[in-house]
């Protein structure tokens, strides 16, 4: 396989989704209406959120304006899932049909080509909002933002989406074996759905999944505290810009596996 | 009569098909109780109740709406825009039937058994592991009637964003808008109570809450009786209402068809 640098993988990258976005552009109205529904589904479970705190002052010790800092990292956090590795999606059809043979032939790193397919434009809604939400809260909640500060949250942002694309990711690449992914699919993407809650409401057994074995807890909640708490942080949380990097290494050999052990379904 | 049977007896066979599928939406929602029972325990904290309602009550009607909510799903608004778009559609407008009741038709056997299969399991579990009692009254004896109600609301809503596969190629939007506005205004993820006054005024009174807060309530709110009688009048009348929505709707859309040869 020719080697690439990392510069000229993303000069290629702005080329290919260029193309791929003009052509998106030809259906408006499927851009706006799908947006639409990225801002209510994002915040949907913030509205439940609002109308909860309507009722209690405190979750678990966490403040209304702090669980909308918790969701507003949580949103970011999810987005280049959403956005960058969309096609993951596909990859049980492509895998059934055959069409993924196609990305054998090409002079680039396999899983790269994959996700240059698609470029999902409505996520970039849900980031959007993300960010303005994490600016409102702080400002609400006065935080304290030095350079440094700033540095460690794009580090854990970073790390947070790695967690959030290894377990959607490796979840899809069950296809290479079973072909019909969905069912494990879809059961890793409502795993996302718990991560903004406070992790310390949880105990015994759920504690310890959520916190090590499909570690959702590193999406949101953990590398939140360092922003929210510094002060009062278990060793745990320290641990949260890495994780990302180990689990996506992980993921990155099941789909080397995966590819090397495809042989078509015969269609 | 006779050949709506057929079609629902076809898509019960048909369903069975997708059992991984159904298993991993089962397995999905066992773990979404295990949440939420944490969830509302971190909630209630040392307090007995909150607006009226007990840990107990509140568990139960959480736990039952997540379940309702994979009972209730119909995924006719993907299939339908799917054949609209694929132009397979064609084949019913020849069909001497009824298009709306051939939809429902086709949807009533997943319906019939995931009653079955996901709802058995789940209240074992209620009960069983996280040791909430289901409580025995005279309301249940309705949960049937409301519950078939609350399906026919719930395929209303499907059925209408499918057709609306008609104008539009992708109904990703709109669907997801849908299930957002379905869950949250009907109370399937937070009871009603807990709502501000003013906004829980009008709530019960829109179709939403028919869809889970009326059937569930009859469950959880075993002391109330002539507020059931109400809640049941008022999903009978929007059921009524949403059919012939439905209807309407079916024959405005359906004059933009243009299906290119295939």
């Amino acid at each position: 396989m020719a080697v690439r640098s990392p510069a000229e993988y993303l000069r290629l990258y702005f080329l290919i989704e260029a193309q791929y976005i003009k052509a998106r552009l030809q259906y408006r109205a499927d851009f706006m209406i799908s947006s639409v529904g990225m801002v209510f589904s994002s915040l949907a479970t913030l509205g439940v959120f609002a109308v909860l705190f309507n009722s209690i002052n405190e979750l678990a010790g966490w403040s209304f304006m702090e669980m909308v800092f918790i969701y507003a990292f949580y949103m970011i956090a999810i987005s280049p899932m959403q956005i960058l590795f969309d096609q993951f999606w596909w990859l049980r059809f492509d895998v059934q049909q055959g069409t993924f043979l196609k990305y054998y032939f090409r002079p680039l790193n396999m899983m790269f080509y994959y996700v240059s397919e698609r470029f999902d434009i409505k996520g970039l809604t849900q980031l959007v909002l993300g960010i303005g939400l994490l600016i409102y809260s702080s400002v609400q909640l006065g935080l304290d933002w030095t350079p440094g500060r700033v540095g460690i949250l794009i580090l854990t942002v970073l790390s947070a989406s790695l967690v959030q694309i290894s377990l959607v990711v490796t979840a899809a690449c069950s296809a290479f074996w079973i072909v019909n992914s969905w069912p494990v699919l879809s059961l890793a993407w409502k795993m996302r759905e718990f991560a903004p809650y406070p992790m310390t409401i949880f105990s015994g057994l759920m504690r310890i999944t959520f916190t090590y074995i499909l570690p959702i807890g590193f999406v949101a909640f953990f590398p939140s505290q360092l922003f929210l708490r510094p002060g009062s942080v278990s060793s745990l949380v320290y641990a949260a810009p890495f994780v990302g990097l180990g689990l996506f290494a992980i993921t990155y050999r099941v789909w080397t596996h995966g590819v090397n052990a495809y042989t078509g379904t015969g269609s | 009569m006779r050949p709506y049977l057929a079609v629902a007896r076809g898509s019960t066979l048909v369903s069975m098909v997708y059992r991984f599928g159904f298993l991993a939406a089962v397995l999905g929602n066992v773990v979404y109780l295990a949440v939420a029972f944490y969830l509302w325990k971190a909630v209630y904290g040392d307090a007995d109740t909150i607006r009226g309602l007990t840990f107990d009550q509140t568990y139960l009607y959480v736990a039952l709406g997540s379940t309702l909510f994979i009972v209730l799903k119909t995924y006719i608004d993907w299939s339908l825009s799917h054949e609209i778009r694929e132009g397979i559609v064609a084949i019913y407008l020849i069909k001497p039937i009824d298009f709306q009741l051939y939809m429902l038709a086709s949807s009533v056997g997943f319906f019939l058994l995931s009653v079955v299969t996901v709802t058995v399991p789940t209240v074992l579990l209620i009960t069983l592991v996280f040791g909430v009692s289901l409580p025995v009254s005279p309301a249940l004896a309705l949960f049937p009637l409301s519950l078939l109600l609350a399906f026919i609301i719930n395929f209303c809503f499907d059925y209408g964003v499918g057709l609306s596969g008609f104008y539009t190629e992708s109904i990703w939007g709109i669907s997801t808008v849908k299930d957002t506005l379905v869950l949250v205004l009907s109370g399937a993820l937070i009871p009603i109570q807990f709502f501000p006054d003013m906004i829980r005024d009008t709530l019960i009174w829109l179709p939403f809450q028919a869809v889970y807060y009326t059937p569930l309530s009859l469950i959880t709110l075993p002391e109330e009786g002539w507020e059931h009688v109400v809640r049941l009048g008022v999903q009978a009348g929007w059921a009524v209402i949403l059919l012939a929505a439905g209807r309407v709707f079916y024959h405005q859309a359906v004059k933009v068809l243009r299906i290119a040869g295939g």
